[in-house]
């Protein structure tokens, strides 16, 4: 009982100190979020200022201000965006589910295809085609995802025609959905992949110096069942370390890639946030972030038991 | 041993324990996934036998319904069928759209909230007034207007063949509505609410009156800015700077706005069926947004799009070589009534002096910086700071680079190098260094300015800030010299003629508020008393030769406003502050007979 109230306390205290890091992170910009909303070439009286000021319930103290974001947040309101004129958990919501549509996507098939290559990679490195594997995806994993993704934008979208520049679709149909999505999911999913298969290769080479793996082939096991039934399973353990931080890049966006295809993601929420100091929706977006990371991080710890008998057993 | 036991069956039942979590977990996950499904054929009044639809559907429809979208499940696969015949619909009649890339994405579906938004709906709701290509102000909505002789009365009289895309014929009550409606609701026009004294509306001869409680000289300019709202429509709306609606919305120009598509990136403008002016060819105008300037010059080689707009801002001058070189697109080219320029700070020495400005302003290579900056869409500046573009523009001395004079005039204001090592002293006998303040978007310039007054002995340090520092440096004036740039509406703005930026009386992001030289500010004074157009030129011919004679700021280059289109298209206006965005453009711009 005791050990529950302990780990209940331990994770109020961690939301707590997310909360208030949340507040206080966009507060420590430089900049005047009034200021930024009225614009660089309008005049606008001192009085109107001190008006918006209170409207926005920044003329309190912080500590009050603190209260108050938790008082919303207790009612479970995100509050309300000064830029984009609308609630907090409402825009979130719009942009939450196409990032998570194409950023999720992406990190799926970028783990997937990262990890059976980088297992195949890894059991036999010193072949050819393995070495080209690996080159290739040193390549991609030392580009910059802008770079590749207009590269990409430039050969298939311009060149060939094969995809359209922008947006998630043109006609608001699955197909077109999938048809606009194709080039940024592409580009993600190969940097995805590149980071899963450099990690892949690396675990699989020192797994199968093992004892495990020696004995498994005493046994006589043919090597297909060796890598994916014994050697595979412990060598993920890092991939799953780097699925639950892929969480918070999940929702966080991919700006780099948002603004090639210009698309309407979380990436671009937050940096237009940031740029114009609109800290509600800074506040929100940091609080869904760290949700998910925190939420990924006990499946990770999940799934590592089931991976990892070790980690079952107790000390 | 028995121990060992305890530990496998021990660990074998937290495995089990975990299996089992897991599977509720997939369990309530396919749970929820199929009854969202279901929900979307029930509510779209399909079969429910077993689904041909995908997973991918499926997931989409499970998404919407986590992200609470339940409710809007019918209506949206309605909304979305909709949708889909109006898009392939306006596909239909693409040879008859004009499509327009632009960078200067729409962040809300608010019409009064969103700047850029408010910008693009010039075209569905004119302004009152407008500025035309030679950039004398005249009506637009307005046949005609006039003013009191004391500037506190302002009397519009409205064209008498306007009328909303909902067939409501455009009444004197829609303008004194939308002013009043401005006043109250957007911060930026409080001033209307706080010196609009009454207002009065005479249907029998199509006219609203608008009386303030003090002169108020710079009115027409002003209503060339404030898109007219249907009264009838925006009357019913409380909060309009909440009001989110992504379209359609009844508007008075030669199109209306018929949908805001933030997911497709586009906004498109449909023609208005009761239009009595000039008939538009384009069935449809499409503005496209672009996060990314290369990636809106792969669309326009393309011919995805026609033409690129940005409000205060030129097409790259990096690319127009690549857009000249498909031979389809040939360019409209202005010199931008905005400019950058180096602002000294006034109100520290050595700056406050116009000796030493003077000595400052032939420190600089404005060929050199203008042909780098501008790549041959630029031109060396005029002591009197507004470029030819403008209305009242004078003819004034052009800026000199002449590195000898400056150290001569150094040299007579006794700084002087007697160490040797290169850097000028002071009047104290230390080293002479000045602090160029920069924004990331101006490196190149400070780069450029650094070396040019260390060529005649004055040491500077560039200190690169993120704008919001800049801001707070600037506005407690912690900076001996600074890079900036004015607007197009920044030179109309105050009492015109860039007045705005200086003028210590003044607050605001942009500007410069570092003027208090009574002479300037009895000058922005007796232009903001007159509405005479031949008092206006005098007066604004006087501020230009008290810039060329003062250089409260020193311009560094003016730029040319670059506009592509493509070739296919002919009739193209462009004005000063708006570009090539004005309705003169949208109803006469056509498609060029083969």
């Amino acid at each position: 009982m005791s050990e529950v109230i302990k780990k209940t306390l331990r994770y109020a205290a961690s939301f707590f100190l997310i909360v208030t890091l949340n507040f206080a992170f966009p507060r420590l910009m430089p900049g005047d979020p009034v200021k930024n909303l009225i614009g660089e070439d309008v005049y606008v009286s001192e009085t109107v200022m001190e008006e918006l000021r209170a409207e926005m319930g920044l003329n309190m103290p912080l500590y009050n201000q603190f209260t108050a974001y938790i008082g919303d947040l207790l009612r479970f309101d995100l509050g309300y965006s000064y830029h984009l004129h609308s609630p907090v958990a409402e825009v979130l919501r719009e942009r939450i589910g196409w990032t998570i549509l194409f950023v999720g996507v992406s990190v799926l098939l970028g783990t997937v295809l990262g990890t059976l290559l980088g297992a195949y990679s890894g059991w036999k490195p010193e072949t050819k085609a393995n070495r080209l594997v690996c080159y290739g995806f040193i390549a991609l994993s030392c580009t910059p995802p802008y770079f590749l993704a207009l590269l990409f934008l430039e050969i298939f979208a311009f060149k060939l025609g094969l995809f359209p520049f922008k947006g998630f679709y043109d006609i608001p149909t699955p197909e077109n959905i999938m048809y606009h999505m194709f080039l940024p999911v592409t580009v993600m999913t190969l940097f995805s992949a590149s980071r899963n298969f450099l990690i892949m290769r690396g675990s699989v080479i020192q797994e199968k110096g093992q004892l495990y793996a020696l004995y498994a082939r005493a046994k006589g096991l043919y090597d297909t069942a060796i890598l994916f039934r014994h050697v595979m399973k412990n060598a993920s353990l890092p991939i799953i370390t780097l699925l639950a931080l892929d969480v918070g890049f999940l929702f966080s966006g991919a700006l780099f890639t948002e603004i090639v295809f210009s698309l309407n993601g979380m990436g671009t929420l937050i940096y237009d946030a940031i740029i114009g100091k609109d800290y509600p929706v800074l506040q929100g977006s940091f609080l869904v972030i760290a949700l998910a990371v925190l939420l990924a991080n006990m499946l990770a710890d999940l799934l590592y038991a089931v991976a990892d008998p070790r980690v079952r057993r107790p000390a | 041993m028995k121990q060992g036991k305890h530990f496998t069956e021990s660990g074998f039942n937290r495995g089990l324990k975990r299996w089992l979590t897991f599977a509720v977990l997939i369990f309530i996950f396919c749970a929820n996934m199929y009854p969202a499904g279901a929900a979307e054929h029930e509510a779209s009044g399909e079969n429910l036998t077993p689904s041909k639809e995908g997973i991918f559907d499926r997931v989409i429809t499970y998404i919407k319904v986590l992200l609470g979208e339940e409710e809007k499940l019918q209506d949206s696969r309605t909304r979305s069928e909709e949708s889909a015949s109006d898009m392939e619909q306006s596909t239909d009649t693409e040879g008859v759209a004009l499509k327009i890339a632009t960078p200067s994405v729409i962040k809300s579906a608010s019409f009064l909230g969103d700047s850029s938004l408010g910008v693009f709906a010039h075209l569905s709701n004119p302004p009152l007034m407008k500025i035309d290509s030679e950039g004398h102000l005249a009506g637009q909505l307005a046949e005609s207007y006039e003013v009191s002789e004391n500037n506190t009365c302002w009397t519009f009289y409205l064209k008498d063949d306007l009328y909303w895309s909902d067939g409501e014929p455009v009444t004197p009550e829609d303008i004194e509505f939308s002013i009043r409606y401005y006043g109250k609701e957007t911060p930026s026009a409080r001033w209307i609410n706080d010196t609009l004294e009454s207002s009065a509306v005479s249907d029998a001869n199509n006219s609203v009156t608008f009386r303030f409680n003090k002169p108020y000289t710079r009115i027409d300019l002003e209503f060339a800015t404030y898109n007219i709202l249907p009264a009838h429509v925006w009357k019913s709306i409380d909060n309009p700077m909440e009001y989110l609606n992504e379209g359609p919305y009844v508007g008075c120009g030669p199109y209306y706005l018929k949908q805001i598509d933030f997911n497709a990136g586009k906004l498109v403008f449909e023609i208005n069926p009761y239009w009595k002016g000039k008939a538009p060819e384009s069935e449809t105008v499409e503005v496209h947004f672009y996060s990314n300037v290369d990636v809106a010059t792969l669309a326009l080689k393309n011919g995805d799009v026609d033409t690129y707009y940005k409000y205060a801002g030129s097409y790259p001058y990096s690319s127009i070589e690549q857009l000249e070189k498909t031979g389809d697109f040939d360019f409209l080219e202005k010199t931008d009534i905005g400019l950058i320029f180096l602002a000294p700070n006034l109100k520290r020495a050595p700056f406050s002096d116009p000796e030493f400005r003077e000595t400052l302003a032939y420190t600089i290579n404005y060929e050199e910086i203008a042909r780098l900056e501008t790549q041959g869409y630029g031109e060396v500046p005029n002591r009197g700071f507004v470029p030819p573009s403008m209305e009242a523009f004078k003819e004034t001395e052009k800026l000199e680079y002449n590195p000898e004079k400056a150290r001569e005039l150094l040299e007579k204001a006794g700084y002087s190098d007697s160490n040797g090592n290169g850097v000028l002293e002071g009047k104290d006998g230390k080293d002479f260094k000045l602090e160029i303040l920069i924004r990331p978007e101006y490196a190149r310039t400070g780069e450029l300015l650094k070396e040019y007054l260390e060529q005649v002995g004055l040491a500077a340090d560039l200190r690169t800030v993120d704008s919001d520092t800049w801001f707070t440096l600037k506005d407690s004036y912690e900076y001996d010299l600074t890079v900036t740039r004015s607007t197009p509406w920044g030179m109309l703005m105050h009492a015109s003629w860039g007045s705005g930026y200086f003028d210590s009386r003044r607050t605001g992001q942009g500007v410069m508020h570092n003027l208090d030289d009574p002479e300037f500010l009895q000058l922005c004074d007796n232009i903001l008393a007159t509405t005479d157009p031949a008092e206006l030129q005098d007066y604004a011919y006087e501020l230009q030769d008290y810039y060329a004679e003062n250089l409260p700021a020193i311009p560094l280059y003016w730029s040319n406003v670059v506009t592509p289109y493509n070739r296919h298209f002919e009739g193209w206006y462009t004005d000063p502050l708006y570009g090539i965005y004005n309705l003169d453009t949208f109803v006469n711009v056509k498609k060029k007979s083969a």
